[in-house]
């Protein structure tokens, strides 16, 4: 609660009429071998960005090794049949081009962006790299140890272990629990794990291209069609896990990380994924309570308390399950304030309605925020890749923003009331013990772990 | 080759502000962006930190738009923003739906003209600043390496050399006084520029700067504090101690040359050739065929925004079976190669290549995206406040794609060396770890 009066301001001109967007053109094809295309025009620059996706990630073979499509991404880029790991560098940089390979929990993918004047290059690569990695053992070796390294790195970071806790407690014995594999883990992988990782998912049935950039379509599905045309591979099996279960009643997991000058709150509770109705109305409703710099929470304590630099809240989207969490990092003695305000400012969206200017403010805010992020080819990128992740219908992003400015205030109490589920919320804190102990047992049951995870 | 051309509208108003307007309708959505000349490096002795805290500030409120409603307009305008502050630049920036121009030319207007803050604001963003710095530097593995921890060691003049985050002695010594007295000094129009990019049209943007802007009253020159250091003639070592990580890591750093020299446009590249990512010389060697590096990563922090003292910079993270002198010795083969030899025309082709594709990247690139043109804001600011020339966006790429072979070898020998760096050891406190000689 705002402690101080808040003034406004006098004589802010009015907002002139809006723009519409002009959306790019796109052009969408599927190859015989299965391949899934989608191309978007944007001639901002002469350059273009691009995203091969498979639709397989971590989840999928949790139950082989955790972090194993990760590995698998990781590797891939240190050698094919024609290149070593060398060569793929240099000539990236010949062509101006930069590439990155990695995995998530659903999906693995190949994300690269170069100059259109050497497009079919970096597309030749690209496929190079999906079909024809070899998985050399000396690269393997290596990028098992900076893994190794970096899984111990983790361990020291609050927001890692913050994020660990509430992940395991949220999703418990579904492979969403995971989000590292342990040290004993990566020393366990093995090369041909690797290799079996890529031969399954890998594969034009389980893929989809998405280029985005300054090219005429026709000419790139061209080359695309040469030179992803002789790839052949089938959908791996999918793999379903049963759902977790919700955490009942509120909990408070503390990680004890001796001296930390500073707590690490991290708290959440199940939600939606992204294909759900409520999607847009749960947006609008998080953009109001921690999701922009102007919401409720922020304004609270940071720009009236000054507890926190960072608070925000988010819904988090994962293919089969969603969830809402909260963050700060605050100060050691206003770990209680802070979870108070916290709280507060979620029953109070759970009990009053959002009075109509606010709700229009935060709807201006989602659908600028909106625009902004299709100014860019990039941006377009990311908009297009969510679509496809996860399986929006085709004409999402062109009826997002009507679909906001029609949330009213009633939604957002029932969302607010279904969705921000404070009496179940699950609150994670990473600090040192002896300063926050007893402040963190005024909120919940308390567990006390170690940073390695060992109950204490 | 298939070159952009950004069309640049600058003109300076009669109060000194320098306004640049870059058209570009193809998004209906404009970045607003206002770059003062003043940064952490010339912040008030006994005031370290004060520039960034000053940054805070200035979205406490300002004459007409009291504290919290500059945020709460822009963000229910549709738009994003936020400031930064850097070694010689602070920048406030916003991006918002073209609908929203002239509200946001009017917000850094009013603060421009009389930011009106208060105890209970200094106390307020004082606390969030503390933080900050905790969550980035003092809870965090690494926080601060090498940026803080390079400077005390590698510089002598205290404008170099002093804690850019702030002492927190010092953050809470600060009081409304000295708000007042650099807002006074720093933030007059002209000592800044005002930058237009995206959805608006030349004429419009002009008319729009004058409106809100021209009736500033210009403030005195402000006169600032000489940060030339004095000539470095030996190697400059320091350790500090690694509270949370495990791996050993140093940071080394050489000397730049002076911006905007054909010197300068040579070390731009050679940093490429040893710093361009895993093609990069000093990764390739340290991490992938010697495989003592865990991580590697470096270069020049902000190459077109920097107006004194500045460096290249390595940073590696290695194993900790390696010592730190054995480390060391195999990064000096990798600069002994190049000052030695040079680099292969074929070699500097390539770099030449993605050089080129980066700029253009930059030209277009966001913040995190959406901060579309954020790139084009800051070359145009820096352009304009050190070298009075906007223009230079569409003209700056030549010297780069100019620069021989035989420069790349000359600056390599010129620059890239052992009197002329300075390295810090950050030294995990977990035992087990060689130390450095």
């Amino acid at each position: 609660m705002a402690s101080r009066t808040v003034e406004v301001a006098t004589g802010v001109p009015p907002l002139a009429p809006e723009r519409e967007v002009i959306w790019p053109k796109r052009a969408k094809k599927q190859l015989a071998n299965g391949l899934e295309v989608i191309l978007a025009e944007s001639h901002s620059i002469p350059k273009f960005h691009g995203e091969l996706l498979l639709r397989s990630g971590n989840a999928t073979v949790a139950d082989r090794a955790p972090g194993l499509a990760e590995m698998t991404a990781s590797v891939l880029r240190s050698g094919t049949r024609k290149r070593g790991s060398r060569k793929i560098e240099e000539d990236l940089r010949r062509i101006g081009a930069d590439l990155s390979t990695q995995a998530g929990s659903d999906v693995s993918a190949v994300s690269f962006s170069g100059l259109s004047e050497f497009a079919e290059p970096l597309l030749d690569l690209v496929q190079e790299l999906a079909r024809e990695a070899s998985f050399p053992e000396a690269d393997f070796e290596r990028e098992r140890r900076q893994k190794l390294e970096e899984v111990k790195l983790n361990r020291t970071q609050p927001s890692f272990l913050a994020n660990e806790r509430l992940r395991k407690v949220l999703f418990g014995a579904h492979p969403y629990a995971l989000v590292s594999p342990t040290e004993a883990q990566v020393a366990a992988y093995k090369r041909e794990e690797l290799q079996s990782v890529y031969r399954e998912f890998y594969t034009p049935q389980n893929a989809l291209l998405l280029l985005v950039g300054d090219f005429e379509p026709q000419e790139m599905l061209k080359s695309i069609e040469k030179v992803f045309g002789p790839w052949s591979g089938k959908k791996p099996e999918p793999r379903t896990f049963p759902a977790p279960a919700s955490p009942r009643g509120r909990r408070v997991y503390l990680v004890h990380v001796p001296g930390a000058v500073q707590t690490q709150i991290l708290a959440g509770c199940h939600a939606i994924t992204r294909k759900h109705p409520d999607w847009i109305k749960l947006g609008l409703t998080n953009s109001l309570y921690g999701g922009a710099f102007n919401s409720r929470l922020v304004m609270n304590i940071r720009e009236d308390k000054g507890y926190t630099y960072s608070p925000r809240s988010a819904v988090n989207a994962l293919r089969q399950h969603g969830f809402f969490s909260v963050s700060a990092a605050v100060r050691n003695d206003v770990v209680a304030a802070s979870l108070t305000e916290m709280f507060y400012e979620l029953d109070k969206l759970r009990s009053l309605p959002v009075p109509p200017a606010e709700l229009a403010d935060a709807q201006n805010y989602l659908s600028g925020v909106f625009s902004l992020s299709l100014a860019t080819q990039d941006g377009l990128l990311t908009q297009f890749s969510n679509v496809a992740q996860h399986e929006l219908p085709d004409d999402y992003l062109e009826t997002y923003r009507a679909k906001v400015r029609a949330v009213t205030s009633e939604d957002l109490l029932a969302t607010a009331r279904k969705y921000l589920d404070s009496a179940n919320l699950q609150v994670v804190l990473v600090g040192d013990r002896a300063q926050i102990e007893s402040q963190a047992a005024l909120f919940g049951e308390l567990e006390i772990f170690d940073a390695q995870g060992n109950r204490i | 080759m298939n070159r952009p051309h950004i069309a640049i509208e600058h003109k300076k108003l009669a109060n000194g502000l320098h306004a640049v307007v870059a058209p570009d309708s193809t998004a209906p959505v404009v970045t607003v962006g206002v770059y003062y000349k003043i940064g952490f490096r010339l912040e008030p002795q006994g005031r370290s930190g004060f520039a960034h805290l000053f940054e805070h500030m200035m979205f406490q409120g300002s004459a007409n738009a009291p504290k919290m409603q500059h945020i709460k307009l822009i963000n229910s305008s549709g738009g994003v923003l936020n400031g930064s502050t850097s070694y010689d630049v602070t920048n406030y920036y916003e991006a918002v739906p073209s609908n929203a121009l002239e509200r946001v030319l009017w917000l850094e207007a009013d603060r421009m003209r009389a930011l009106k803050v208060d105890e209970e604001n200094l106390k307020n963003q004082r606390d969030v600043v503390k933080e900050e710095v905790r969550v980035n530097v003092m809870n965090e593995p690494y926080g601060g390496f090498p940026w803080l921890d390079m400077p005390p060691v590698a510089f002598r003049n205290w404008a170099n050399a002093h804690n850019f985050y702030g002492d927190f002695a010092d953050l809470d010594a600060a009081h409304l006084g000295d708000v007042q007295a650099f807002f006074k000094t720093y933030y007059v129009p002209n000592n800044a520029v005002l930058l237009l990019l995206g959805d608006v049209k030349a004429g419009e943007g002009m008319a729009l700067a004058e409106k809100h802007f021209g009736g500033i009253p210009a403030g005195g020159a402000p006169a600032f504090a000489d940060p030339t250091e004095p000539e470095q003639t030996e190697e400059r070592r320091g350790h500090v101690v690694e509270q949370f990580g495990t791996l050993p890591a140093m940071a080394i750093g050489y000397l730049m040359p002076k911006r905007r020299t054909a010197d300068w446009c040579a070390m731009a590249l050679l940093d490429q050739a040893l710093h361009g990512g895993r093609a990069g010389r000093i990764h390739r060697v340290l991490v992938q065929e010697k495989q003592i590096a865990v991580d590697i990563e470096g270069g020049v922090d902000d190459l077109f925004g920097y107006n004194g003292p500045t460096q290249m910079t390595t940073r590696i993270m290695h194993k900790p079976e390696y010592s730190s002198e054995e480390t060391l010795a195999a990064f000096d083969a990798v600069i002994g190669e190049v000052r030695e030899k040079g680099i292969s025309a074929d070699e500097l082709e390539q770099l030449k290549v993605k050089w080129r594709s980066d700029y253009y990247a930059t030209l277009e690139s966001g913040r995190g995206g959406y901060m579309p043109k954020y790139g084009l804001m800051h070359l145009l600011a820096c352009f304009t406040l050190f070298d009075n020339e906007p223009q230079l966006v569409n003209t700056i790429l030549d010297g780069f794609l100019a620069v021989t072979p035989e420069e790349i070898h000359s600056v390599a020998k010129k620059y890239l060396r052992n009197e002329k760096r300075a390295i810090v050891f950050r030294t995990p406190a977990r035992a087990g770890v060689k130390e450095a000689a």
